[in-house]
């Protein structure tokens, strides 16, 4: 059928009949109706009109003339043609111009999907969205062998380093290869055994049971059981720290500034990273085996290169187990496979990852098998995969020029991509678009095909886009519109004009800044050269207020004193004596958040081998990943409750200090009590401003608290001598920081969730878009190299082709004041409230969660509710 | 001395008052009374309160400020709009927001300080200002001063007028406008009296004079169910646009808007309800085509939902 939409598009011209069509292809026409009805949802002459005015429309808007546009696409007639065009657009030709002139729409329309989903990806989406056959068949299986071969190292007496290796070498020398009918890109990362909605193991019993349903051994199981727990845990839980608690050495004031989510420091020494797989891609295993020869011949001997060069040997054969499987298969001539389909897999499979890849498909699937790999050596959480769009355009440019590769089928390798990335739902993120050194856009004809793939398959996929001031406003206009038409939240927007100079601030080489990219939600990396420690610290700033209002006691536990003595309540005669001791509580979270962060990463024994191959810096300092080996190596403090502290301020600055209604004693006592008076309630949240609706006099507060926190967190960085990055988010924290915090003075009660990341506080944003937009650009993005994000919630109702063209406006206008990232909710409150009520109808509704989007019903009802209540913005 | 107007809001983001996006500042006051107004607080001159009950917590802050106006009934605080004054002090202290107050006096460099925050996408869109109201001509000399800042900023500028002013208003502030919206409410000169408390007569006149001047006026329509929305006023609408110069590209026929009903509540004011006789779509649509039919020039008719 592709042939015929071709033909289709070929002949758009001419006259084209059903009859003469069929024909062409030799089907009768019944037979061919049907199918292409199957094919398009459309009857045949819907679609050839659907096409032709859609062009037409595009040399309307160039300003040809309308009686010549008619002829060109077909019509005998002006009048034939203004009826069809009636019928696509709902007015004529002149009107659609005239209007079009109006409002200045002059971008190039794409209006749906260049490509449409083929027959093998719909059944591939329904296996893996519905069925589901594949998830607990082998979902063990890294789990068992990683086990088993890290504690046979250690048996061995191996170090740390090597037991890890061995683990993840002992997984690709056991799995079981699975290829699914259909599929052209093979291979399971399997998950960590643990399918949050769909099950997890109840008891040993059924440990035991979905283990031998997966084809692992009885004496394995034996072995698993018998394995050290210390094992079992990273395999789970890798991200975290291996290191006992009570080996880092925390303060007793850390501990309480912890326990309440003050100043909570960590070090993420594992996944969040997007390693450099196109070394992969570029040198095949077989390449890096050589390199990591050579650094061995100039570095001397060390664990790392005996780690590196075990894992990459057993790599080698990761593809030929599949060859091996995919001939087994088509010996057997299994009916449920496609031969074709096989020797595709065996050739493609028999080469990469061993060796470079030579064309698109093999760059793809050698991708994803070193994705798969990265995923085994520490579980897929936001493992993520950077720009796809850039690493795969040499291969696809080069196979489309050739002419060995068609553009459908090129899509169609980058739906089975796509739905590779959906098995295991995490996040997975891909990146696209984008600047490439500053002053060129680094949209390609794959940064499209990505958007019509995460549109036609319309399942949650973690996608950004990258823009900047180079960006053509078409691809912006493209990429909202698959927000307002898949309503997951996907993509969402990162501003290159200020993450760029932001990164370089921090002493990143500018190429490597231009070429960053999100891990998991909105975390930043340089891919392949980084180790960002993403979510390393975590603070809430708003806990600053308390601090100062009980002199360094906490009001939610009033029995600890996380804070610092910043004097007695009368000492504050002046707003900017209670802001000053503001400022000195925030300077105090942030150390002791950094000072955790230091003892963690001192103690930190987590050796990554795989990642070291795949980061520039380790093999030649022959230093490990998690040891500094990386070329930049830094951490991310999130900075959370901005808005709400701000909006105290606010409150503290109107209603004590300028119509001096009430005392700062009286205001602790309001708080204490968690508002009794429900006056004074409301008086505090309807009658001084709030951030986000554009009024300089709060957000000022805003910008002052975020630029402080960030300077102070370069001061950090070199008391610490770690590289400290900014990064306003919340992640989906905002519940916790609430429910551990007292009431604040901005109106919310003890318990709420404070605001997400610097979103507006939600419901207190009524002025617009714009004034939303503007508010959040006034921050000091240029120094938040680790994302400033946003949320804004807008009614699917709005997603209409004109307000598009305005959403694209408003995005564009804010990029250039400074925004630096962006995220659309596509919901309305009534939808939410009724999918609270009524899971079972909304199976496929997912929203905007935090950096990452999830299926509404999976969410608990704190976050639920958290969501119901952000404003939904019904116009712009 | 900065010149000073009562304006009731200055709205964001708007997409339905000319091109691209545009902020859409709403004055206060009118002269005519048209029963299906959809913004009844903008039609009184002076300050207005609105008191939203439902959101009404009976902490009693108002009857503190002001006994006459306000007092308990059956445990719910009752308003007594003609006790009011329209100082405003209780909507300044109303925590809840229950009392606001319609109407803000406001100099031209405030107003332009609230227009220009959204300059940027202004330039980016094609969009800008639109002057609509009430009744902004009412208060002409005020509208050219912001104009003039606004075409000093190169922000486009846009009026939404019904015209049943005199004449010396609109010509001063004809220079300043990209763009012209005038209402045309109901063809019969008798029927309109009956429905907006003044007849079309001046009205008319006044867009045909601009019609020969300005060169980019669009006419809009109210389509009121079973006031106007037959074939015939559509006829009878051609019969007077017929009549005016080449400035007019445009006519807009605009659905009627059920949603003002409770609007009307929180001024006091009694509604109209005009019946819940549907306009389909396709009705609609159909009124475009047999006005397009009657005009004798070409201009487009557009239906706004």
């Amino acid at each position: 059928m592709f042939d015929v939409i071709k033909y289709i598009h070929e002949n758009i011209a001419e006259k084209l009949g059903l009859n003469n069509v069929a024909e062409h292809f030799g089907y009768s026409k019944e037979h061919f109706s049907r199918k292409f009805h199957q094919f398009t949802d459309m009857t045949f002459s819907e679609y050839v009109r659907h096409y032709r005015i859609q062009l037409a429309s595009i040399d309307i808007l160039a300003g040809d003339k309308i009686s010549d546009v008619a002829m060109n696409y077909g019509y005998d007639t002006v009048g034939g043609f203004n009826k069809a065009f009636l019928k696509e657009f709902g007015c004529f030709p002149r009107e659609y111009k005239n209007y079009a002139k109006a409002s200045q729409l002059y971008y190039e329309r794409r209006k749906i999907s260049m490509y449409k989903l083929s027959q093998r990806c719909s059944l591939l989406k329904d296996e893996v969205v519905n069925q589901r056959n594949y998830m607990r068949k082998f979902c063990f299986q890294r789990a068992v062998y990683f086990v088993l071969g890290a504690q046979k190292a250690k048996n061995n007496g191996l170090d740390m380093m090597m037991t890890i290796a061995s683990a993840i070498t002992n997984v690709i020398r056991n799995f079981t290869p699975v290829i699914i009918p259909g599929e052209l890109i093979t291979g399971f990362n399997f998950g960590d055994g643990n399918y949050g909605d769909l099950f997890i193991p109840k008891n040993e019993a059924e440990h035991i049971a979905i283990m031998k349903e997966n084809a692992i051994s009885e004496s394995d199981i034996a072995d698993y059981f018998q394995a050290d727990a210390f094992f079992k845990t990273i395999t789970f839980f890798a991200g975290l720290d291996l290191t006992p608690k009570e080996e880092v050495g925390l303060s007793k004031q850390e501990n309480e500034a912890a326990m309440e989510w003050a100043g909570l420091g960590r070090s993420i020494c594992s996944n969040h990273t997007v390693v450099g797989y196109e070394e992969v891609l570029k040198k095949g295993y077989e390449g890096i085996l050589c390199e990591i020869k050579a650094q061995r011949e100039k570095n001397g001997e060390c664990s790392l290169y005996d780690a590196a060069e075990m894992i990459c040997k057993e790599a080698l054969h990761i593809g030929e187990k599949y060859a091996v499987e995919a001939k087994r298969l088509l010996d057997s001539h299994d009916p449920n496979y496609a031969e074709e389909d096989l020797k595709t897999i065996i050739e493609i499979c028999s080469n990469v990852p061993r060796h470079p890849a030579k064309n698109f498909k093999e760059a793809v699937q050698s991708l994803w098998f070193a994705h798969i790999i990265n995923t085994w050596e520490d579980s897929i959480n936001a493992n993520s995969l950077g720009r796809l769009d850039q690493i795969l355009y040499p291969y696809y440019k080069k196979d489309i020029e050739s002419g060995v590769l068609t553009k459908e089928e090129a899509f169609e390798i980058v739906c089975c991509l796509w739905i590779k990335l959906y098995r295991d739902y995490d996040v997975q993120q891909s990146c696209i678009g984008g600047t490439l050194t500053g002053e060129e856009s680094a949209v390609n004809d794959l940064s499209y095909m990505m958007l019509d793939a995460t549109e036609e398959l319309d399942f949650i996929r973690c996608l950004s886009v990258r823009f900047s001031k180079t960006t053509e406003k078409a691809f912006l206009r493209r990429a909202l519109e698959v927000v307002g038409h898949v309503q997951k939240g996907v993509p969402f927007f990162f501003n290159d004009d200020v993450m760029i100079p932001a990164l370089q601030a921090k002493g990143i080489a500018w190429e490597d800044a231009c070429n960053y990219t999100q891990i998991g939600c909105v975390e930043t990396t340089i891919p392949g050269k980084a180790n960002p420690h993403a979510v390393t610290g975590e603070t809430n700033l708003l806990k600053a207020i308390e601090y100062v209002l009980c002199n360094g006691r906490s009001m939610t536990y009033p029995e600890i004193n996380p804070g610092i003595q910043t004097g007695e309540l009368a000492h504050f005669d002046s707003y900017a004596k209670f802001y000053d001791a503001v400022i000195a509580q925030i300077d105090h979270i942030l150390d002791i958040t950094c000072s955790q962060v230091k003892k963690y990463t001192d103690t930190c024994n987590s050796p990554k081998p795989y990642k070291s191959i795949l980061t520039k810096g380790c093999l030649e300092t022959a230093r490990d990943f998690n040891e500094k080996g990386a070329l930049y190596d830094y951490y991310q403090i999130m900075l959370g409750g901005i808005p709400n502290l701000a909006d105290s301020l606010m409150v503290i600055k109107k209603f004590i200090y300028q119509n001096k209604k009430y005392t700062l004693a009286e205001l602790k006592e309001i708080l204490e009590n968690n508002y009794p008076d429900e006056s004074v309630r409301l008086a505090f949240m309807n009658k001084a401003a709030k951030f986000g609706n554009d009024m300089d006099e709060v957000d000022s507060i805003a910008v002052s608290i975020t630029d402080h926190a960030c300077d102070q967190l370069d001061i950090l960085s070199e008391k610490y001598g770690i590289s400290f990055h900014a990064q306003p988010f919340t992640y989906l924290w905002m519940i916790v920081h609430g429910e551990r915090s007292c009431a604040s003075p901005d109106g919310r009660k003890a318990g709420e969730p404070i605001a997400y990341s610097v979103s507006p506080m939600q419901g207190r944003d009524f002025s617009g878009l714009t004034a939303i937009m503007n508010s959040i650009s006034k921050l000091p993005t240029q120094k938040t190299p680790g994302t400033t994000s946003a949320i804004v919630e807008v009614d699917p109702k709005l997603f209409t082709d004109r307000n598009i063209d305005a959403l694209t406006d408003v995005l564009v206008v804010a990029g250039r004041k400074g925004l630096s990232n962006v995220q659309y909710n596509v919901v309305d409150a009534e939808t939410l409230t009724d999918a609270k009520k009524h899971p079972e109808k909304y199976n496929n509704l997912a929203v905007r969660v935090s950096g990452f989007s999830q299926k509404f019903n999976l969410l608990n009802e704190d976050l639920q509710d958290h969501i119901i209540g952000r404003t939904k913005h019904l116009c712009l | 001395m900065s010149l000073i107007a009562n304006i009731t809001n200055i709205s964001r983001c708007s997409l339905h008052d000319g091109p691209g996006l545009r902020t859409v500042v709403y004055f206060k006051g009118c002269p005519l009374h048209c029963m299906w107004c959809h913004n009844p607080e903008t039609i009184a001159f002076q300050k207005e309160i609105m008191f939203r009950p439902e959101k009404c917590i009976c902490c009693g802050k108002c009857i503190e400020i002001c006994p006459g106006s306000y007092r308990i009934k059956d445990g719910k605080i009752d308003f007594l709009r003609n006790n009011c004054k329209g100082c405003g002090k209780c909507a300044e202290e109303c925590p809840s927001t229950a009392i606001s107050i319609a109407g803000n006096t406001m100099t031209a460099d405030e107003a332009f300080a609230e227009i220009a925050k959204d300059a940027p996408y202004f330039s980016e869109s094609g969009g800008g200002v639109t002057f609509s109201g009430g009744e902004c001509l009412m208060q002409a000399d005020f509208v050219v001063s912001l104009a003039k800042k606004c075409k000093d900023a190169n922000i486009s500028t846009a009026i939404e007028s019904a015209f049943f002013v005199p004449y010396a208003n609109v010509e001063a502030i004809l220079p300043f406008m990209d763009y012209i919206f005038a209402d045309l409410k109901i063809p019969d000169a008798q029927l309109h009296q009956k429905y907006t408390g003044a007849p079309n007569t001046l009205i008319i006149e006044n867009i045909r004079k601009i019609s020969h001047i300005h060169k980019h006026i669009t006419i809009r329509i109210p389509l009121i169910p079973d006031v106007n929305d037959s074939e015939e006023s559509m006829a009878a609408f051609s019969r007077i646009i017929n009549t005016f110069g080449d400035g007019i590209v445009g006519v807009e026929l605009l659905k009627y808007n059920y949603m003002a009903s409770s609007k009307y509540r929180l001024v006091g004011k009694a509604y109209t309800d005009f019946g819940n006789a549907s306009q389909p779509d396709k009705h609609i649509e159909a009124l475009c085509r047999v006005l397009k039919e009657h005009l004798s020039r070409e201009v487009n008719v557009f239906f706004v939902k």
